[in-house]
């Protein structure tokens, strides 16, 4: 259950250490963003030297919730941490590498690209 | 065919009732069954059979006959629990990529000229920088040559826990070097030496 104003933690290499959500892209009035969802955010941290600075405002692809992910066979999915993947305009990932286990519904949500460079695949 | 795939969907829940709610449990038996993914992965319903419909060998073919180069065919079947094969090739231009999916694509469709139900793969990211085509056993990338340096998939796939830990232990490694300022402190002195 992502907001706007949440932080959210980033699963990625692209440089940003912590989101804010100020927008849910998908309908005029949605309240909370899951996983799958493509949010608009700024980075309040970032590492320096890299491409991404602080107040910038990127999207980004939620991946993991604190709020429980049910699937049809019973398994609820929870994670410790709010986290995202820092995407550009086109859907491609701005990092190279993405930290963490990944639920396997983002493939089915077109992103796949996320998931072939996740690490583990839940 | 659709015997088959009732026959499948009638021993699906009787194998969930079966199986331990491990999930890695759970992946094996879907695997056995010759299921890339669980029901409620994907493109599963029309992914299931897509690669069925072409096989890894022939994809290649597709790939060399459109003249993508540097065409690599990883099998990740035990680091994956969601794809079998990656294969990895590169195109020229924005163009030339959208010709390799349009290619894959079209043979897909083409193979299944006259039946009921044609299946095609999930292409996504059509007019970037890289394309997925996602025939759910196996996958596709097509690549820019930047965007191929740029993600690296190829250190990432094969041979992905060593190099991973490869990785790891020489950012280790570099951020001891970097620790170390004490160094610095004993290279002035021969400068003062100098001077």
């Amino acid at each position: 259950m992502i907001q706007p104003q949440t932080y959210l933690n980033v699963a990625d290499n692209s440089g940003a250490r912590k989101l804010m959500c100020i927008r849910i892209i998908g309908a005029s009035n949605r309240r909370y963003a899951h996983i799958g969802d493509v949010i608009v955010a700024v980075i309040k941290e970032a590492i320096p030297n890299t491409p991404l600075e602080r107040s910038e405002v990127i999207r980004a692809v939620i991946v993991r919730t604190c709020k429980e992910l049910k699937r049809n066979n019973g398994t609820i999915i929870r994670y410790d941490d709010n986290a995202a993947v820092v995407i550009d305009q086109e859907g491609n990932p701005k990092g190279t590498r993405v930290f963490g286990a990944i639920p396997r519904e983002l493939r089915q949500l077109n992103f796949t690209k996320i998931v072939s460079l996740a690490p583990e695949v839940l | 065919m659709l015997a088959a795939l009732r026959s499948r969907c009638s021993s699906l829940p009787s194998l969930l009732l079966k199986s331990p709610p491990s999930p890695s449990l759970l992946d094996q038996s879907w695997k056995l069954l010759g299921l890339s993914a669980p029901s409620f992965s994907s493109s599963a319903g029309g992914a299931r059979d897509i690669s069925e419909v072409l096989t890894v060998a022939e994809v290649e073919k597709i790939l060399s006959d459109v003249k993508a180069d540097n065409v690599i065919v990883i099998p990740t079947e035990n680091q994956s629990c969601w794809a079998d094969v990656t294969i990895i090739a590169t195109g020229r231009s924005d163009w030339h990529l959208k010709n390799i999916a349009q290619s894959l694509v079209y043979r897909a469709k083409q193979k299944q000229r006259g039946e009921k139900h044609v299946m095609l793969p999930c292409v996504q990211g059509y007019d970037t920088k890289w394309i997925v085509i996602d025939y759910g056993k196996f996958v596709v990338h097509a690549l820019d040559e930047k965007a191929r340096v740029y993600f690296n998939l190829e250190s990432l796939w094969t041979g992905e826990p060593s190099s991973a830990n490869d990785n790891s232990d020489k950012d280790l490694q570099n951020a001891f070097v970097k620790v170390r300022p004490i160094n610095n402190s004993k290279k002035k002195k021969p400068v003062q030496v100098s001077s």
